[in-house]
């Protein structure tokens, strides 16, 4: 690339870049804020403790006298397992959409893909009945569970992922006489490494930040996850803003360092196979 | 060496069974509650409590109101109920008239009636409001003032808002505090500030006698003095220009309107006056008055705007009597005064009437204006299906809420304005009252 | 050579049960309740189709239905180009593009509440942002009301969304762009090919099985968001930026009308089984696998 043009691409980049991170910018500088500072008419994007005694004083709060430990610890096992479980379980279900033939297939992933669409909000009564007689309630499970199991997004993604793959790599994998199992544990997976990581992210978040479904499965304050921590904060009467932008500071946090650390994985010519084309 | 084993085991089985027996006397009580900012000023009441009736143990949680009401309905239909939960005057009904709810006249008339302010009772009433019996009771209640900034009087030369202010009197004051030194058609300064919240204008419809629904409740009716209460807040931002339109607001929320000195009055809920306080930080002084009575208001009659919130009991509870036994003690006189937030106030009269709750030493200095308001309440529009037609909390970009708006942006004039939620109000309400 | 029988079963055993379990069995019953009128908290009543026909006698339902419409036919084109632009952008050697891959996804993390005040506060027609900058330039006395105003509502959301969500579909374009192997831009280079022409003629067409998939993915997306209309708009002004699922969540936890929600749901989602279809259908005619 030429120098010029090089230019360009970071002019180009540092506009958007602008863009995206004034609200980012902006919830970092009013969790060190008092209330009535956060909401000027003018907002100032300096916080007057900055840097002097007390600056820390918001997050003291809710670290120390709001367990928000607990809550991010919760969070962790509930959207790590969540995810981790999904990566295997859409990805063997993907695989076997992508390369298998099957009676039903395309119904079966017609349905998958299609039930995604019923909102939340009119399956989680029947859901919860459900929950119940599983004798669930106040357990981590049906925040965990469902999530796994049914992953339309996962299968999609590595169905599309692994239809993409060149059939000469499954061939030459049968003349090695691998099983099935093999074939998708050792031949496939290790090249799908893109999509895992974008599922693990993906999927991660979206547990992460999920509220109804801890909302109605969980009554214990120990087993609260991070969202119903937030949710402390809105009142009947009020929401005690500076406290809800230290929270959010702090629980997307881990969001940031999992799309950190996942995101060298995309890296081209991951793809080992130079047999393609 | 027998015979002290024996005596060893029967001591042991006479200590286990008598540990047993008083176990078996305790019984739970799950209380769900609404306000997860007091949640420890509320759970120390409990412990509070406990300590008082070592038999009854309290299960405690609280839920902001968003998660509040779709995981007690879950609870509801899978008759998992709490037995002592939150109620609001929106929704308690409904729930009433679908017996989920525990009928506690007899308990409640064996209160001593001069210890509450039992004029907002009634709204816990059903299904008529006046005669019929009691299904919740309120813990507190919250009423509808005029605030007004009295840096900004100072500053115009008008005097502070009396007792005797007419309508006539108000709207030449906010002319006076309106302000457009650039001369550019927006001012700087308003006079005043509504939209189409039902804190913003019921007060000014009940301040005239007006109603807007019909004598049974089960119809949106609005009256000529409701017409006229209307009109007159559309005038004040259509004609004079003394309010601003409701899109103009975007951007400031609604209730910083008055902290960060953009209006000189406001009229809107008594529990903001915490949050003015946070706020404004002492940038100005500012005190509340009464919603000015009227032009057609009847003389010597006033009606103030306000309604509880209320305590109920399960009508599957298990613990009747330990469950009332906790209802009473959360109304009663040990309720911390931290766990009202200013502006809102204690059903026990005598903590409200406290110098604690007065607050004399802060903003605004007229507290007892509150109270002597909530001798003047009792009149409500809440209905079956109030959320929906009023377009109240979340859903404020509909509905009546929605519709007031529009005459505020000059999308619609006062009589389409009506006609409108006239017509879907009454499609809502002709589910929930079929018969008429 | 080829895969046994019974396998894909057996690969399918959690997806199965999953759909069955927590999709089918819970749809089924909302859809039993779509013919109820249900609060919730009280057993449900049989009504037959009145809820349906309430929907469709409404002009409110309509209004919303034409909203959702509009929201999905002008979201799912422009989050698709400015996600695909962004990772196009950020998919190459250069010095920094792990931490521009970091910030344009910031918007996906970043807390709804946060977005949304901050966004009212830069729309604001007297005291925002925007207005700031304009009026340096201009003499103007108040900018449109791009969130108050009935007119601009829905489309000043969709932008929103379409910033917020932007950095999603960035991180699946570029999943994607790492299977198009190298060799064919060296050999497009040695042919002297513009960018613009390997962009075209390299990158699109192999990345179609993506583009496919972000499609559906967004489209599904765009009929699923209402937290950022939740918080800026509340559907307002009367109505002018509700969506369906913004109006099944107020119905189902607002106004606890399960049953009515659940018969909003169902047209939902026959609304997009018939597009989802229509995409599968058509989708040999663009889409290239690599065999």
């Amino acid at each position: 690339m030429s120098r010029s043009r090089k230019l360009l691409l970071y002019l180009i980049l540092f506009i958007i870049s602008l863009t995206t991170i004034f609200p980012f910018l902006w919830m970092l500088s009013s969790s060190f804020k008092t209330m009535g500072e956060i909401f000027s008419l003018t907002p100032k994007f300096i916080p007057s403790k900055l840097f002097k005694p007390g600056m820390w004083e918001n997050y003291r709060m809710i670290l120390q006298e709001y367990n928000f430990i607990r809550f991010i610890l919760n969070s962790f096992m509930v959207a790590g397992f969540a995810a981790l479980g999904q990566l295997f379980t859409c990805s063997l279900g993907g695989f076997a959409f992508a390369r298998m033939d099957f009676r039903g297939k395309e119904i079966i992933f017609a349905l998958m893909l299609a039930t995604m669409m019923m909102p939340i909000q009119v399956t989680i009564i029947p859901e919860y009945f459900i929950m119940l007689k599983l004798d669930w309630y106040n357990t981590f499970l049906p925040l965990i569970i469902p999530s796994i199991l049914i992953g339309s997004f996962g299968t999609f993604l590595f169905r599309s992922t692994f239809e993409n793959m060149p059939s000469s790599m499954e061939e030459a994998a049968f003349i090695d006489g691998v099983n099935d199992w093999q074939m998708y544990y050792k031949v496939f997976l290790p090249n799908a490494k893109p999509a895992l990581a974008s599922l693990f992210i993906i999927a991660f978040m979206n547990n992460w930040n999920a509220l109804l479904r801890p909302v109605i499965y969980i009554d214990k304050p120990s087993l609260y996850t991070i969202t119903m921590g937030l949710a402390m904060f809105r009142g009947n009467y009020g929401t005690q803003w500076h406290l809800l932008l230290a929270g959010s500071v702090i629980s997307i946090l881990p969001l940031l360092l999992i799309y950190i650390t996942m995101q060298k994985y995309f890296v081209r010519g991951m793809l080992t196979s130079g047999t393609k084309g | 060496m027998r015979k002290s084993l024996i005596i060893t085991i029967l001591a042991i089985l006479l200590v286990s069974v008598f540990a047993f027996a008083v176990m078996a006397e305790t019984t739970t009580i799950r209380y769900f509650m609404w306000d997860p900012e007091f949640k420890d000023l509320e759970q120390e009441l409990i412990n509070q409590f406990e300590k008082e009736n070592p038999d009854i143990k309290v299960e405690f949680t609280a839920l902001e109101p968003s998660n509040y009401w779709p995981k007690i309905s879950a609870m509801a239909s899978a008759g998992e109920l709490p037995d002592v939960f939150n109620m609001s005057s929106g929704y308690v009904d409904q729930w009433a008239r679908d017996g989920l709810l525990m009928n506690i006249q007899d308990k409640v008339d064996q209160l001593p009636a001069d210890d509450y302010f039992t004029k907002v009772f009634s709204t816990m009433r059903y299904p008529d409001k006046e005669s019929s019996d009691m299904y919740g009771i309120p813990y507190a209640w919250v009423t509808t003032v005029l605030y007004y900034n009295k840096d900004m009087f100072d500053t115009a030369g008008v005097e502070y808002p009396s007792d005797n202010w007419t309508w006539e009197d108000f709207r030449k004051a906010t002319q006076k505090l309106t302000l457009d030194e650039n001369e550019d058609g927006v001012p700087e300064q308003y006079g005043f500030w509504w939209y189409g919240r039902y804190a913003h204008v019921e007060p000014w419809i009940y301040a005239n006698g007006g109603r807007i629904l019909n004598q049974e409740k089960t119809r949106i009716a609005v009256d000529d003095k409701a017409k006229e209460a209307i009109q007159f807040l559309a005038d004040l931002s259509n004609k004079y220009n003394v309010s601003p339109p409701k899109k103009d607001t975007v951007g400031i929320r609604q209730n910083d309107m008055f902290p960060l000195q953009q209006t000189a009055m406001w009229v809107d809920g008594s529990w903001n006056i915490a949050h003015i306080r946070n706020m404004s930080q002492g940038a100005f002084d500012w005190g509340i008055a009464k919603v000015p009575a009227g032009p057609s208001a009847e003389p010597g009659e006033y009606n103030a705007y306000g309604w509880p919130d209320s305590i109920v009991i399960s009508k599957t509870t298990s613990n009747k009597d330990a469950a009332w036994k906790l209802v009473k003690y959360l109304i009663g006189k040990n309720r911390p005064l931290e766990s009202y937030m200013a502006g809102k106030v204690p059903i026990y009269k005598s903590l409200a009437n406290s110098e604690e709750w007065l607050e004399k030493d802060k903003k605004p200095q007229e507290m007892d204006i509150i109270l002597e308001l909530g001798e003047n309440m009792g009149r409500t529009s809440f209905t079956i299906g109030w959320g929906e037609w009023r377009g109240y909390a979340d859903t404020g970009g509909a509905g009546m809420n929605g519709v007031l708006d529009s005459i505020t942006n000059g999308e619609m004039t006062v009589e389409e304005a009506i006609t409108t939620f006239t017509k879907y109000g009454n499609e809502v309400l002709e589910r929930y009252y079929p018969e008429q | 050579m080829q895969y046994r029988k019974f396998t894909p079963w057996l690969f399918l055993i959690p997806t199965l049960l999953g759909l069955i379990l927590f999709r089918l069995g819970p749809m089924l019953a909302a859809g039993l309740a779509s013919f109820t009128r249900w609060s919730v908290f009280s057993p449900p009543e049989w009504i037959g189709l009145g809820n349906y026909i309430e929907l469709f006698n409404s002009d409110v339902f309509l209004l919303i239905l034409r909203n959702t419409i509009i929201f999905s036919l002008l979201f799912v084109p422009g989050v698709m180009a400015v996600a695909l632009l962004l990772a196009v952008l950020v998919n190459n050697r250069l010095k920094g593009m792990t931490f521009f891959r970091g910030l344009f996804y910031l918007p996906v993390i970043t807390s709804v509440v946060s977005i949304g005040v901050i966004w009212s506060w830069i729309l604001s027609p007297r005291f925002g942002l925007l207005y700031q900058l304009v009026s340096k330039f201009f003499n103007v006395v108040r900018l449109p009301s791009f969130l108050g105003d009935a007119r601009y509502a829905l489309l000043t959301l969709i932008v929103v969304y379409i910033w917020k969500m932007a950095g999603y579909f960035m991180i699946l374009f570029l999943a994607g762009l790492q299977n198009i192997p190298e060799i064919y831009y060296e050999a497009a280079t040695i042919d002297g090919a513009s960018i613009w022409q390997k962009f075209r003629h390299i990158t699109l067409p192999l990345l179609s099985p993506t583009t496919f998939f972000i499609l559906i993915m967004s489209l599904i997306t765009s009929l699923k968001t209402f937290e950022l209309t939740y918080i800026m708009t509340q559907g307002g002004p009367n109505y002018a930026s509700s969506t369906l699922i913004f109006s099944i969540y107020v119905n189902a936890f607002k106004h606890f009308r399960m049953g009515y929600a659940s018969a909003m749901s169902y047209i939902l989602f026959i609304m997009v089984g018939v597009v989802t279809y229509l995409n599968f259908k058509f989708k040999d005619r663009w889409v290239n696998y690599s065999e």
